[in-house]
């Protein structure tokens, strides 16, 4: 393995392979990635799949606004032989009662001064987006048709395709340890398979991040939190959009190869790295989707499976150095949403460490803003 | 075919059943798979695969495998290797992956 590096980049998922890419292509000089298991194995390739612009905060709609800009032709933008299965056939977003009806009305307004194609549709109207849907109860929803899907898996093997064209070394089945540092300053990292001199580190392990930081000595307020999801044998195309429901706290999408992908999120859900799988989900998930999707109680599960999504406590990552320790970068804590905005936020992290001026100002989403209190909280989140 | 002395199993209940696949009626045994019935009427291709339509047969005969998906009843994706034989059923090749609406 090698022994030093310009910069180690901790988690082989999506981010951390689009940072690492970034950095090189930039001219960071030796960049390193390191994943414990293999590529995309943590909450990137256990996601739901989804690509949407419809946000409630300025950054989250802006993030993925230029990211599905970007992913549009990632492909020839890395210069890879690779189809992310990019396809954009909506998200239908669904409103139930007052409060919720008022805040997609103002995230619709946010929406369009970025140039965000999102529009309010009746619950008639709807239906013409997907003829099966229940609206009883509905007040409406908010549709954008540029969202869509994208295959997590090959996203993340793009990006780590064209690192390794751009030197990039990539060790999978490779654990971080520890890391070494003396008086504000990293010296080293020290993994299962040796240690890396180095003076710069992105922390990029999702749900582990935490970890990561505790060993640099950094207190970071991420915490992994356990999402289910499941996918259907694949049929004929039945579905357009994903269809979203904060209201169930769920998401439901088909998929390019035919099966429905989704979830539901769990209120109580408690704090840790327990991702085995419940039959309580399985029939908590039925039962709330078929009371809004109906006809989809005829198909047959095939699999079910959770992640962890690494939740931030005002649902935003942080994007940052540390105060603590110099040149120690987090991006982490994207509760949910960080495969989408994926693309971006590997440039905008490259920019940041290689002291660049950022496409995007995200000097305020470091992870001191809790102490200033000074959060973004993001109130579109399954 | 079908086995009629077996070392082991007996057959004891062979009540002749008609169903129909694709519009012909066929007879097999109430209650054996459907696949066991098609089989035995010289039925041996239950599908065609997505990408090349290659034709598919009884593979794995223990529901895991999807080679067999087929209509029933209107009903598609049916591994008809372990759904058991009724009097009257309807079985049709299932073109493609299936529509449920």
């Amino acid at each position: 393995m090698i022994k030093s590096a310009d910069v180690v980049v901790i988690g082989g998922g999506v981010i951390g392979c689009s940072t690492a890419y970034n950095l090189a292509k930039l001219g960071a000089g030796k960049v390193v990635v390191l994943e414990k298991s293999y590529l995309a194995s943590g909450a990137t390739g256990r996601c739901g799949a989804g690509m949407r612009m419809q946000w409630g905060t300025e950054t989250n709609c802006l993030l993925a606004r230029e990211s599905v800009k970007m992913l549009s032709n990632l492909a020839e933008r890395l210069d890879v032989d690779v189809d992310i299965e990019f396809t954009q056939n909506g998200y239908l977003l669904l409103a139930y009662g007052d409060k919720m009806e008022s805040q997609f009305k103002k995230n619709l307004v946010l929406q369009h001064s970025l140039g965000i194609p999102s529009r309010w549709v009746s619950p008639e109207e709807a239906r013409d987006i997907v003829p099966f849907l229940n609206t009883q109860d509905m007040r409406g929803a908010t549709y954008c048709a540029e969202d869509g899907h994208c295959n997590p898996f090959k996203v993340t093997e793009a990006y780590a395709q064209a690192a390794k064209n751009l030197q990039v070394e990539v060790y999978t089945d490779t654990e971080v340890q520890g890391i070494v540092a003396k008086n504000g300053q990293i010296s080293a990292v020290r993994t299962n398979r040796g240690d890396i001199q180095t003076d710069t580190i992105v922390n990029a392990a999702g749900g582990y991040a935490k970890t990561v930081g505790r060993m640099a000595g950094i207190e970071l307020p991420i915490f992994p939190e356990r999402h289910e999801i499941l996918v259907t044998e694949p049929v004929e195309p039945t579905m357009g959009p994903m269809v979203m429901s904060f209201y169930h706290n769920l998401y439901c999408q088909q998929s390019p190869h035919g099966s429905f992908i989704m979830g539901i999120g769990h209120p109580d859900e408690p704090e840790g790295f327990d991702i085995r799988s419940t039959w309580q989900f399985l029939q908590d998930m039925a039962n709330r989707l078929v009371s809004i999707l109906p006809p989809l109680a005829g198909l047959n599960v095939i699999r079910q499976w959770a992640g962890l999504y690494d939740m931030c406590p005002d649902r935003t990552p942080i994007l940052g150095n540390s105060p603590q320790l110099e040149r120690f970068f987090t991006a982490a804590g994207f509760s949910g949403h960080g495969f989408m905005i994926s693309p971006i936020t590997g440039q905008l992290m490259a920019e940041m460490i290689l002291g660049k001026p950022t496409t995007f100002p995200i000097q305020m989403f470091d992870a001191g803003r809790f102490e200033r209190g000074e959060l973004f909280v993001e109130p579109s989140v399954v | 075919m079908r086995i009629t002395d077996h070392p082991i199993l007996e057959f004891t209940n062979k009540t002749k059943v008609l169903f129909v696949f694709n519009g012909q009626p066929i007879e097999g045994v109430a209650g054996e798979p459907i696949a066991a019935a098609l089989h035995a009427a010289g039925v041996k291709v239950l599908r065609h695969s997505h990408a090349h339509h290659r034709p598919r047969g009884l593979f794995c005969a223990i529901g895991n495998c999807s080679s067999c998906l087929m209509i029933v009843d209107g009903i598609p994706n049916v591994r008809v290797c372990v759904e058991p034989l009724r009097a009257g059923m309807s079985v049709e090749t299932q073109a493609g992956k299936g529509k449920i609406i």
